[in-house]
């Protein structure tokens, strides 16, 4: 498609309900890739209304989220971001089920 | 124009105008009436961004102190004069005070009041920086704030200035309110209420910078429309800006998997079947869903997508298109109150008929000119031959007999198309034949058409248009007539373009298909295969041929829905099929 990007989503967060609720957040916003680590993608629009979601969750001193700009969606995953040990698999956005 | 409130007072006591609408006539009355009265809206960064603003101002919600109330003004601004009357120190810093007023006829949220004794200064945040003009802000805004001191006024306080707080620069500009500005927002209040009483869409800024950031630009048109409603077409007309996405990032889900189960889970769609999970789906990334034959929805799922605005479009295991669900996304029925109308008047019908059948023999002609081999000289000319009887055809009547002789031209060399010699001479035997179909081509046609009635249902519901009432097709059995009517010129270039590219491809094959009682069927092998052609053809470029940029099938279809409504409104003065060179 065309305009989105993808993005790196990573979090620290010191309050377990607090970290609950980004977890939930970013599992209905991208792929769980890693223990606090996912895999979104947005276009601007959507990034902003992500981030001013996040910024609603955490505390602003203890918490800490990291938003890495991996390009755009249009580039295969599996050219961005390679792996080492279990290999790395990108979801496929089925069409036909 | 009116410099005394009560020359601008409304009619209706109930009908207050929010402020912040006046601040969107003020910057486009056509905007204006889409938000206000058509009830559209569309979200993008700036918008999400102005509210991520307001956010904060927002969270609370304090009322205004009488006026007068607070002691006069002293060094630090506090009330401490005033606890001997009712023993409670009243804010002098209001965050998010709502107010109206019948006698103005408006009404507002302001995001920020300081009061002082009986003087009120209003405090207006805006997302952006200050601007680079002389003024150091823009009128709309302005004008708002004006509002906002007027409703202040007549809450017993004395306003003669307000600031505007431009976050991203996190400064302050004060804005005076001279009687300038007073009787331009009271004559701009009148302006939009009038408006706002009105059914016919204002006309498009021209050429403005102001459309490239406005989130409606996609429901607006504003250049589509300057350029569509100049017949004939200005030759050194500036060109079209596409102001919107050639792509749409989400997309259609189709599940066919006979016992699959749709449901929700965590906010995402999942799809299971005895268990297991078959895939899952983000909302962000669905467009519609499609339910072919026998799957089951939960109600929660259901709920979720009319409350998302993702419609389910429900087809049987053939291809038959039952009817489909949405949520209630639209606010207004001015849409179709024109369609109505439009429908009970012949000669509109009639010409709007003319229009399609024109575009869809022409579109016939256009692809058996580009891939029949060898070259089908006679369904060539036959075809030019009826344009001429077509656009001026009397009758609907007449319309039909002309569009099944082209039809016939058409399909009688649409063999000619067709690489693989069994899929071939199975469909060259008996032509075009639908119920049921005798062959593999036949049947992937009568499946694509479903395809695509379902895709112009979708689109005509997403502008507002009843797909069930049409001007060319009358409504019979259920079927959705203008659906119809709309994918008539789409017919060639898109199924059947997908039916010949996935069999001269061998994406089907004749092992795809099972002959049977209720004719040739497709195995769910070659309905996925086909529904990927048709998709992958949805999503290829085309160029619009007035306007001149290029966007996809899909989006297409959907612009090609909009302009028809706005012809339906009067907005636009004709409407014109898609024909491609």
């Amino acid at each position: 498609m065309s305009n989105r990007r993808r993005y790196l989503v990573s979090y620290d967060i010191a309050d377990d309900r607090r970290r609950n609720d980004v977890f939930k957040l970013c599992r209905q916003e991208g792929d769980h890739t890693q223990y606090s680590v996912f895999v979104a993608e947005f276009d601007a629009r959507e990034l902003i209304a992500f981030q001013a979601t996040i910024d609603t969750l955490i505390h602003d001193t203890e918490d800490q989220v990291l938003i890495a700009d991996l390009g755009p969606a249009t580039r295969e995953a599996g050219q961005i971001i390679a792996s080492l040990g279990r290999p790395y698999q990108p979801p496929i956005r089925a069409l036909v089920v | 124009m009116p410099n005394t409130l009560a020359e601008s007072t409304p009619t209706d006591s109930d009908d207050l105008l929010p402020v912040r609408m006046l601040n969107e006539f003020a910057y486009c009355p056509r905007l204006f009436h889409l938000m206000h009265v058509d009830g559209c809206w569309a979200d993008n960064s700036y918008t999400e961004d102005g509210r991520r603003v307001h956010r904060r101002v927002d969270r609370l919600d304090h009322v205004l102190p009488e006026a007068g109330r607070t002691s006069p003004a002293s060094a630090d601004g506090s009330a401490a004069a005033s606890a001997e009357a009712d023993g409670e120190e009243p804010p002098t810093i209001a965050r998010s005070v709502s107010l109206g007023s019948t006698q103005l006829g408006l009404t507002a949220k302001l995001d920020l009041v300081s009061t002082d004794g009986d003087e009120a200064v209003p405090v207006e945040t805006k997302r952006g920086k200050v601007p680079d003009n002389p003024e150091r802000s823009w009128e709309p805004e302005r004008v708002q704030l004006m509002a906002q001191g007027l409703l202040l006024r007549e809450a017993g306080y004395r306003s003669d200035h307000g600031f505007l707080y431009f976050a991203a620069s996190r400064r302050r500009v004060e804005i005076r309110f001279t009687a300038e500005l007073e009787a331009r927002t009271l004559d701009l209040m009148q302006q939009a209420r009038a408006q706002a009483r009105s059914e016919k869409l204002p006309y498009p800024l021209v050429d403005s910078p102001k459309c490239r950031g406005c989130s409606l630009a996609g429901i607006c048109l504003p250049d589509e429309t300057l350029a569509l409603r100049t017949v004939p077409a200005d030759p050194v007309a500036p060109t079209v800006r596409r102001l919107y996405p050639t792509r749409d990032d989400a997309g259609p889900l189709y599940v066919q998997e006979q016992g699959a189960f749709v449901g929700t889970s965590k906010g995402t769609i999942t799809i299971k079947k005895d268990g297991t999970v078959l895939a899952e789906a983000r909302l962000k990334d669905v467009d519609h869903l499609v339910l072919c034959g026998r799957v089951q929805i939960s109600t929660q799922t259901v709920h979720l997508l009319c409350e998302a605005g993702i419609p389910i479009c429900h087809l049987s295991m053939g291809h038959w298109f039952y009817g489909f669900t949405a949520g209630f996304t639209l606010r207004n029925a001015y849409d179709r109150a024109a369609q109505f109308r439009v429908a009970a008047d012949p000669v509109r019908c009639l010409s709007l008929a003319r229009n399609i059948v024109t575009a869809k023999a022409a579109n016939q002609r256009t692809l058996l000119q580009r891939n029949a081999e060898p070259r089908p000289g006679q369904a060539l000319n036959g075809i030019a031959g009826l344009q001429e009887a077509i656009a001026s055809a009397s009758g609907v009547d007449i319309l039909l007999g002309l569009e099944g002789t082209a039809a016939r031209h058409y399909f009688g060399a649409f063999a000619t198309m067709i690489r693989p010699a069994d899929l071939a001479e199975a469909f060259a035997a008996e032509g075009r034949s639908r119920r049921p179909p005798p062959d593999p081509i036949n049947a992937l046609l009568s499946f694509g058409y479903a395809l695509l009635s379902k895709e112009c249902t979708v689109a005509l519901a997403a502008v507002g248009l009843d797909p069930f009432w049409g001007f060319y097709h009358r409504p019979r059995h259920g079927r959705p007539a203008l659906a119809l009517d709309l994918m008539e010129e789409f017919r060639p270039l898109v199924v059947d373009s997908a039916v010949l590219s996935a069999c001269n491809t061998a994406m089907v094959t004749r092992s795809d298909f099972t002959v049977g009682r209720s004719g040739c069927m497709l195995k769910p092998t070659a309905r996925k295969a086909f529904i990927r052609a048709y998709e992958a053809r949805l999503d290829q470029l085309a160029t619009h041929p007035q306007l001149g940029y290029r966007v996809s099938w899909r989006v297409m279809i959907r612009l090609q829905a909009r302009l028809l409504a706005r012809w339906l409104r009067g907005d636009l003065p004709d409407y014109s099929g898609i024909r491609t060179r």
